[in-house]
């Protein structure tokens, strides 16, 4: 069998590195009895194997496990460059806290100096004895703004009781009574009924006369006195007909604010005191009750007096008033 | 000696996957011992690849920190011991075309003054006789003429026969290692052996 060359030192090598099967093997025995070519060309191929696999094993040098060591843990250290990130990040951070601080200072010293010139500050005078205003009933003063006018008063009186029919009834007639008819608006909706009233201050009176009789069956009533500052209207709670009476009727805009403001905080007094329960009482004049003291305000604070109404104020005043059930 | 290693190898790749797994772990006992383990080996191949010992040591070292960093990414599809050396050898051949770091100086250039190792040579080329492999371990004119003619082979051819006769793998192995075809390395293994005679006759004349 010729083979070729190539091939034949390929069977070879692999004869030599017991790589052939056995078959394979029993074929290369059989040609290299047969043939001296091939038996020279094994020996040949055999020593060169030899002299490669006879070369010395080196060994590595003493220190390649330590170096190995040293340069993973140099690899790790450089790999670690989110440690030099966490320092950046830690810088930041400080800084940020530092920044954080220092906004918070600032922010302290704001607020104390607005404190100290709330104290040390010159007010008006209409906003000295200013009660503050709380929030409006949800939805009242949204859905009834108070009207500004060039007149003398402006506001609006909320009335919160348990007959809302018979209040509503009341002011419906006393309305069509006293002839305001075309100078009211009305809307009702939702256990709230809205009069909105441009009128003058004489036919304002009556109604409020009127007013004064069904006082007694509300739980509640409100005066929000609209100022001539966009600041929020002077507020009286638990006001009376006589003391609505009393700013209305005031000759201009701002007695009629700071009369608002005076009764704020003597309304607001008086509803700390202890008894004051019995107030209204007193108020309606029951005799049968004990009589305690009402608190009395003196010099700036006294209780204004009602004062007449004078001839020339024929302008318009705006009132709305909004009735609404518990 | 080397003998006695090979035949070891099977009980050496069971052991080799309980130390990778520890490794991974992070387990540093057992990375030295890997490392330990097979670092002669490597050395020892890479140094007959590139001849160098300083650049052999750095390939080690090389090889050593790669497989370690890459431990996690070795999914057992071969061996760990072919997988290692699959990164020791492209490490060194990488680095050998590289740097042009190989020794190639002629063997012309350097006499073979001691008439003792050419004699010893003649005689094993005349292929009348096969050579003690333990006469020519100690005659160490002729190991260094050995060397000399196996740096003067292709790349590839040298790779084949220093995993082959120096690591002694099979050609499963080696085919495993350097990513080729069964058929390739029996070729390219015959060829290099072919080549590496004429090398060593044509520098004996």
């Amino acid at each position: 069998m010729k083979i070729d060359p190539k091939n034949n030192d390929e069977l070879l090598n692999s004869y030599i590195d017991g790589e052939l099967s056995q078959r394979q093997q029993t074929q290369v025995k059989r040609m290299v009895t047969h043939d001296q070519q091939v038996a020279r060309r094994l020996r040949q191929l055999q020593n060169c194997r030899t002299l490669i696999m006879s070369l010395p094993a080196v060994e590595a040098p003493d220190e390649m496990l330590e170096q190995i060591k040293a340069t993973l843990e140099r690899k790790t250290l450089l790999g670690e460059q989110p440690v030099a990130a966490d320092v950046n990040r830690g810088a930041r951070h400080l800084l940020a806290r530092k920044v954080l601080a220092a906004a918070a200072m600032l922010a302290l010293v704001a607020i104390l100096a607005g404190v100290i010139y709330t104290i040390v500050a010159p007010r008006p005078e209409t906003e000295r004895f200013v009660a503050k205003a709380p929030e409006p009933a949800e939805g009242a003063s949204q859905a009834v703004p108070i009207t500004h006018t060039m007149a003398g008063f402006s506001g609006r009186l909320e009335l919160r009781t348990n007959a809302m029919v018979a209040v509503d009834a009341f002011i419906n007639r006393a309305i069509e009574d006293n002839g305001l008819s075309d100078y009211v608006t009305v809307r009702s909706r939702n256990g709230k009924s809205v009069y909105s009233l441009i009128c003058s201050r004489d036919a304002l009176n009556l109604l409020l006369t009127d007013l004064a009789s069904i006082w007694h069956k509300t739980d509640s009533a409100a005066l929000f006195v609209e100022t001539d500052s966009p600041v929020e209207p002077v507020v009286v709670k638990a006001v009376t007909a006589d003391q609505t009476y009393e700013i209305i009727n005031q000759d201009s805009l701002r007695d009629a604010v700071e009369v608002a403001a005076n009764l704020a905080v003597f309304n607001s007094v008086a509803e700390l005191m202890p008894g004051r329960e019995l107030f209204s009482a007193v108020d309606e004049g029951r005799e049968s009750l004990v009589t305690i003291p009402k608190p009395v305000l003196t010099g700036s604070r006294q209780k204004p007096k009602r004062k007449p109404v004078s001839s020339d104020q024929k302008s318009f005043l705006t009132l709305t008033i909004v009735v609404t059930a518990n | 000696m080397r003998e006695a290693i090979r035949s070891a190898a099977p009980n050496i790749s069971i052991d080799d996957a309980v130390l990778v797994e520890k490794c991974r772990l992070g387990d540093s006992l057992a990375m030295e011992r890997l490392i330990l383990k097979y670092q002669n080996r490597i050395y020892n191949v890479i140094l007959k690849i590139c001849t160098n010992p300083d650049d052999a040591a750095e390939l080690t070292q090389d090889t050593f920190v790669k497989v370690i960093e890459a431990i996690d990414k070795f999914r057992g599809q071969s061996s760990f011991y072919t997988w290692l050396f699959r990164i020791a050898v492209n490490l060194t051949l990488n680095y050998c075309q590289r740097s042009a770091k190989l020794d190639l100086k002629s063997l012309d250039a350097e006499k073979y003054e001691h008439e003792g190792a050419a004699q010893a040579l003649k005689d094993f080329l005349s292929d009348d006789d096969s050579l003690d492999p333990a006469e020519v371990a100690q005659n160490k004119e002729l190991t260094e003429i050995a060397i000399k003619s196996l740096s003067e082979l292709d790349d590839s051819q040298r790779a084949v026969v220093v995993l082959r006769d120096v690591e002694g793998m099979n050609y499963a192995q080696i085919a495993s290692v350097l990513g080729t075809e069964l058929g390739t390395v029996k070729s390219r293994l015959s060829r290099a052996r072919g080549n590496l005679r004429k090398i060593l006759e044509s520098n004996l004349k």
